[in-house]
């Protein structure tokens, strides 16, 4: 007993494993960027998500850019109506290669709700 | 009677927005090109806005009756869709196995049997 105790406390994990595994690692990484055909592709941050949704609704003919911010209302703050909104929400679909369904669609009305609906998208690009 | 009326109202003005949504994506299908699309896409809004200020609600429901059957009568047969979306042309379209990983086609059977 109290050699096995002995030979556990002087035994140690050898430190090759540890960069074997960040070789493998790194090289995981590397097949992940040659792997653009497939369907899934990398996620997108939250700011730029952000960014992206503010640009596209700025980019809007009918909206004064300066009042836009990550948590406008379309209806009650930029005064837009229903149809400007069913727009805005396609133009969004375009921009970040989405097929949002009908009804969910039609529920997004705020520069908030896009966002959230679309950092929580896992296709979203 | 207010309040069926104004569930009523509320539930045409969804029809109205999704048919506008289907409609203008259809434009989009049928549009050959972006500036194309632009003409198409203010046209249908026109339609929709000379429209805007009808208040009986069985003549908005017999309007967006019309406009469903129009929509469904000039629908484009082969809609772009989106790739990952199912019929995109990358649904279940998965990505190759990483290296290291053998596959083995041996149907079932162990070494050593």
């Amino acid at each position: 007993m109290a050699l096995r105790a002995a030979i556990l406390g002087h035994l140690r994990v050898p430190v090759q494993t540890l960069t074997q595994n960040g070789r493998a690692l790194q090289s995981w990484n590397l097949l992940n960027l040659n792997r653009s055909m497939s369907s899934h592709d990398d996620h997108l941050d939250k700011q730029e998500v952000i960014d992206r949704v503010v640009s596209v609704v700025k980019s809007f003919p009918k909206v004064d850019p300066a009042k836009v911010t990550p948590e406008v209302h379309f209806q009650n703050d930029l005064g837009l109506d229903s149809l400007d909104t069913v727009e805005i929400v396609m133009a969004l679909e375009e921009e970040f290669k989405l097929e949002i369904p009908d009804k969910e669609a039609d529920k997004i009305d705020s520069c908030k709700l896009a966002v959230e609906y679309i950092a929580n998208h896992p296709m979203s690009s | 009677m207010s309040l069926t009326y104004a569930t009523r109202r509320a539930a045409q003005k969804e029809r109205v927005r999704i048919l506008y949504r289907r409609a203008l994506k259809d434009c989009l299908n049928w549009a050959v090109h972006r500036h194309l699309f632009y003409q198409d896409a203010s046209e249908l809004r026109e339609r929709f806005e000379a429209n805007k200020n009808v208040e009986d609600p069985d003549t908005i429901d017999r309007m967006i009756s019309t406009g469903e059957a129009h929509y469904n009568k000039f629908r484009h047969p082969d809609p772009y869709i989106v790739p990952w979306a199912p019929g995109g042309s990358k649904f279940t379209r998965n990505p190759a196995p990483p290296t290291g990983i053998e596959i083995v086609y041996n149907y079932g059977r162990e070494d050593n049997d």
